[in-house]
């Protein structure tokens, strides 16, 4: 797998204070990674560089091609970001005009606009909901919405900004299947940011940042391994992370589960 | 302090074409001098009751007795100021209406709109952030270059700064990381034990609430469905399910084992407990 997204030496400073100072980070193809970090690590800061939303001059390569000040339109059509309060992005009356905003910006025909809508809102499940106000939904069909009118657009990376942490346990739990469908079926590299450790085990990699620095990174077996390295800058290990490795040491189980069913099935055989 | 509903219904935009009851024939007593939590779906009312009872909307049927005052659409409340201090509203990410340039300012904006001397003014506000565990160092800062706990401990004392009998909390995890969460608890718990406040909150984080709450109200369906000490509320989780409210992952966990292995380990706070359940139930 190649490295779908590539950041050299970023530094960035807000007024005098430097939130990043040569940073690095790559994401590989066809990943899961949940980016973590305490409140105020540059979380935040950091998709708004990716996505050109402030500018900076570090070397960031996206999908093979490098970011320059003139190719940021391109470079946007690539990355789907999902961000925390998806009324703030919504422009239409209804989800269907919602979901043809972008595509009719690209000034595609209305029958293949009208075609993309169709398979995208098939493959969320939410038909139903096309005549409907954005507005008016729930915050878990807000956030099915925003992804379907980002997936018209077919983007490789999919960025989630806090994007999930707000959503009622039941919906969230609908939005994650169909994030993994995504994942899966067609290979769409999914970059979770957020603070809710919780998250993280959805997905194969972790990334934990503090202070504009990655403090750890990999694969999530191994990452939740450092749970000290967690507790000294305020964060707890998911539950499961926890569990499993209490259960390890008194030989309950022989490695990290993140799976609750799995987890019950191995002590249980 | 009393703060009961008596069958509380509240219908937004009555008589139009936007019409929605969100709640219907509410019964609902609050403990006092505990820490009670109000959880349901999004949608479910449970901002609208908090509301109520600082008399911000007025039940559209029923009333609430908040003290020795009647919240209710036919009489005309006489003193809704001395309401207002004595319960203490805090909405959710309360920082975001921060528009003063010190600290001091905006703890003792609130005062000063009430004509309190400044004296009294500078004690209260050294008290309130006392309180929220700063000191008072921090007043001359600006609000708004605060780390994000900080602004929250910050926007706390300036309800506080009113020593109001009811604290009531909107939805006050989000957007917080465990370790300022952990700093809530502590904080909201000292409010009770003593300050001997009574404390609402009102909130969809189960796992917080789990580690907070004296006692319950589940809320569904436009009343309240279930209530009790966490440990009753808890050890429904079918039911809570079924009004779309998760449960805390150490209950989630005991709960699977009881449905698919017929083990039945019993309600556990700490993980490391149920450690020990574990290893006794698998040898």
């Amino acid at each position: 797998m190649d490295d779908i997204l590539i950041i050299k030496d970023l530094t960035f400073k807000y007024n005098d204070n430097i939130i990043f100072d040569n940073f690095n980070l790559t994401i590989k193809r066809g990943t899961w990674t949940t980016i973590i970090g305490p409140n105020g690590s540059g979380k935040s800061t950091l998709v708004k560089i990716i996505m050109g939303l402030i500018k900076s001059d570090s070397y960031i390569v996206i999908d093979n091609t490098l970011k320059t000040n003139d190719n940021i339109k391109e470079i946007r059509k690539k990355i789907g970001v999902i961000f925390e309060h998806p009324d703030s992005t919504f422009v239409a009356e209804t989800v269907m005009d919602e979901m043809a905003f972008a595509l009719e910006n690209l000034e595609l025909k209305n029958d293949d606009i009208k075609r993309k809508i169709k398979e995208v809102s098939k493959y969320l499940n939410i038909t139903h909901l096309l005549e409907k106000n954005p507005f008016q939904l729930s915050g878990g069909q807000k956030q099915l919405v925003a992804l379907a009118s980002i997936l018209v657009l077919e983007p490789t990376i999919l960025i989630l900004d806090e994007a999930i942490n707000r959503i009622d346990y039941v919906e969230r739990d609908n939005i994650l299947a169909v994030l993994s469908k995504l994942h899966k079926e067609k290979g769409v590299t999914i970059i979770n940011i957020t603070h809710d450790i919780e998250e993280a085990v959805y997905g194969d990699d972790v990334i934990l940042i503090d202070n504009g620095k990655i403090i750890l990174n990999g694969n999530k077996e191994l990452v939740f391994l450092e749970e000290k390295v967690f507790n000294q800058i305020g964060l707890d290990i998911p539950f499961m992370a926890s569990l499993s490795q209490k259960l390890m040491y008194y030989n309950l189980i022989d490695e990290m589960t993140f799976d609750m069913d799995l987890m019950v099935n191995k002590i249980w055989k | 302090m009393e703060i009961k509903f008596n069958n509380v219904g509240y219908i937004y935009n009555e008589k139009s074409s936007l019409e929605k009851e969100i709640l219907k024939d509410l019964n609902l007593e609050i403990k006092s001098n505990q820490i009670n939590a109000i959880i349901g779906k999004s949608g479910s009312g449970k901002t609208t009751i908090i509301e109520m009872i600082n008399a911000l909307i007025i039940p559209t049927s029923g009333n609430i007795k908040v003290d020795n005052c009647f919240i209710e659409k036919k009489s005309k409340i006489v003193n809704i100021s001395l309401l207002r201090f004595n319960v203490g509203l805090i909405f959710e990410f309360p920082e975001e209406q921060f528009f003063n340039k010190t600290v001091e300012k905006e703890i003792g904006f609130g005062l000063k709109t009430f004509n309190y001397k400044t004296d009294e003014i500078k004690q209260r506000i050294s008290n309130a952030l006392k309180m929220v565990g700063l000191d008072d160092s921090y007043l001359p800062r600006n609000p708004h270059t605060l780390s994000n706990g900080e602004k929250r401990k910050v926007a706390i004392a300036s309800i506080l700064v009113f020593n109001p009998k009811v604290v009531i909390f909107d939805e006050p995890t989000v957007g917080l990381d465990s370790n300022s969460k952990n700093n809530l608890i502590r904080l909201i718990k000292m409010l009770k034990n003593k300050y001997n406040k009574t404390i609402i909150v009102v909130t969809q984080d189960v796992d917080f609430l789990h580690k907070m709450a004296d006692y319950i109200f589940v809320l569904s369906d436009k009343k309240v469905v279930l209530e009790g000490d966490k440990y009753q509320v808890f050890s429904e989780v079918e039911t809570l399910r079924k009004h779309g409210i998760g449960v805390p992952k150490v209950i989630e966990f005991s709960h699977k084992v009881l449905m698919e292995k017929g083990i039945k380990m019993g309600y556990r706070d700490e993980i490391n407990d149920l450690i020990k359940d574990i290893y006794r139930y698998a040898k």
